[in-house]
């Protein structure tokens, strides 16, 4: 996991490097990018609340999922996050929020039918671990740089081309530019899906912890992802962004090869947890 | 948190703040007797989450037995039960307030000695006011502060009001939680 933050660095330092050599058109677009990263972090927690259909609930309208999450911040002494619910059949959760203060945790009306409630405890803490360990501001953080590169192949052409009509030999640089814009961008995509299934396994091990009980977790797990693949995918269009966050990513029920998932494969998380529980009983 | 411990991901569960601030609680009782109007029930709970290991069933068994054994010289009985969140009651019942305080520093002190310190949930004292309602002062082992927890009377209604008055009134004798988002209720309270 170091090794994958030292080699996002790198990456980034060496687009740096390269934006700096092309000139003002590049640092146009890192002003533009960097405006977006923070519009990224300070709202995006409510537009995809609002893109999940998910609601704010109060404790008198979902006193058990309120009382849960209360004991499990106690636990893992954190202040208690908004609690929302999701309409929707298909089982799952997720956290949202740059910092614990201003964090909200979500849990579909499906998953907390599918779940007993030791397995939806097991859920719940480990999106709380993911709070705790603000994973949303460092994924968000990571994947600047991946943006901004992003941003610089999709529209590279109208900063690049604009002021050379006609006359190409001026602009050499932002052919290189374009070029290391490509690889950090997919090399940092690599690296970012990399980062993100290690922190699936600390927000596993964290909720494991706060609980006492990897087993439960391990089992929701197991039902949450036989739930997935029966469920269909097509209404999920706009929950693309938000994968890196679930608990389950909706997308799993697909063969996906393991370098482009965000999650660690369902087998790894849960013989992880076993080991945990091994631990836990002395034996291991 | 450190800012490495951010990057890593990584963060043991916080253990109990070891002091013995619980027993400011055996002083602000008398207050509270006298000048509040807030009698003792005679009975105090600590909560929990058992794990289901041979060890630590095995430390649950012997801290019951020592704290049965010393209720049979104090007076004190104990009730176990298991909350629908999977958490354990452990809660004692004697009409001196004081054999409830040591009681329930018994009770931490040994799961703490076997190592399981973070598994505790909070300590329940119950209290009744003049009118017979019930007022709990909640001990958070974490952070080592009480708070009050009155409930109002219908579904997870809570008197906030008098928490907050409460609160003024023994803020002098007690270590109060100053974050009022971390006045955590616990509906149900089986005592």
């Amino acid at each position: 996991m170091t090794v994958t933050m030292f080699l996002l660095g790198l990456l980034y330092v060496g687009l740096v490097v390269a934006l700096l050599g092309s000139g003002v058109n590049g640092a146009t677009v890192a002003i533009i990018a960097g405006g977006l990263a923070l519009v990224n972090v300070f709202a995006s927690d409510k537009l995809a609340l609002a893109a999940m259909g998910a609601r704010v609930v109060t404790p008198q309208q979902a006193p058990q999922l309120h009382a849960m999450i209360e004991r499990l911040c106690v636990q893992a002494d954190l202040p208690k996050p908004k609690v929302a619910v999701a309409q929707t059949a298909m089982p799952n959760a997720f956290a949202l929020g740059r910092s614990p203060k201003s964090a909200t945790v979500c849990a579909t009306t499906g998953i907390m039918e599918l779940l007993s409630p030791a397995e939806l405890e097991g859920v719940l803490a480990h999106e709380l671990t993911h709070v705790q360990n603000r994973d949303v501001l460092v994924m968000t953080l990571a994947g600047f740089f991946a943006t901004l590169a992003a941003y610089i192949v999709q529209f590279g052409f109208f900063f690049g081309g604009g002021s050379s009509y006609g006359d190409d030999d001026e602009n050499p640089s932002f052919l290189v530019l374009f070029l290391v814009s490509l690889a950090v961008y997919v090399i940092s995509f690599f690296l970012m899906q990399a980062l993100s299934r290690y922190r699936e396994f600390s927000a596993d091990r964290g909720a494991a912890l706060i609980t006492g009980r990897p087993s439960a977790l391990a089992s929701a797990l197991v039902k949450i992802s036989g739930g997935m693949q029966r469920i269909p995918q097509s209404d999920l269009r706009a929950a693309g962004r938000l994968q890196a966050f679930y608990i389950f990513p909706p997308g799993a029920g697909k063969a996906i090869g393991g370098l482009f998932s965000t999650h660690p494969p369902m087998e790894k998380r849960i013989a992880a947890l076993q080991r945990l529980e091994a631990q836990l009983q002395g034996t291991a | 948190m450190g800012f490495f411990d951010v990057l890593r991901g990584k963060r043991q569960l916080k253990k109990p703040v070891p002091t013995d601030r619980l027993f400011a609680m055996s002083t602000a009782q008398v207050t509270m007797e006298l000048e509040l109007e807030l009698k003792s029930d005679g009975k105090a709970g600590i909560v929990f989450q058992p794990l289901a290991t041979a060890d630590f069933e095995g430390i649950v068994r012997d801290m019951e037995e020592v704290v049965r054994g010393a209720g049979s010289d104090t007076g004190t009985t104990i009730e176990i039960t298991d909350d629908d969140f999977g958490y354990r009651w452990m809660v004692l019942v004697d009409p001196d307030f004081e054999d409830l305080v040591v009681g329930l520093n018994a009770v931490s002190t040994a799961l703490e000695a076997g190592g399981y310190g973070d598994r505790i949930l909070c300590a329940v004292f119950a209290f009744r006011d003049s009118a017979g309602k019930p007022v709990y002062w909640i001990y958070n082992y974490k952070r080592g502060a009480f708070y009050p927890f009155v409930p109002a009377g219908g579904a997870q209604q809570r008197d906030n009001e008098r928490e907050l008055r409460l609160k003024a009134q023994i803020a002098a004798e007690l270590p109060i939680e100053a974050e009022l988002e971390r006045w955590f209720p616990l509906w149900g309270i089986p005592i």
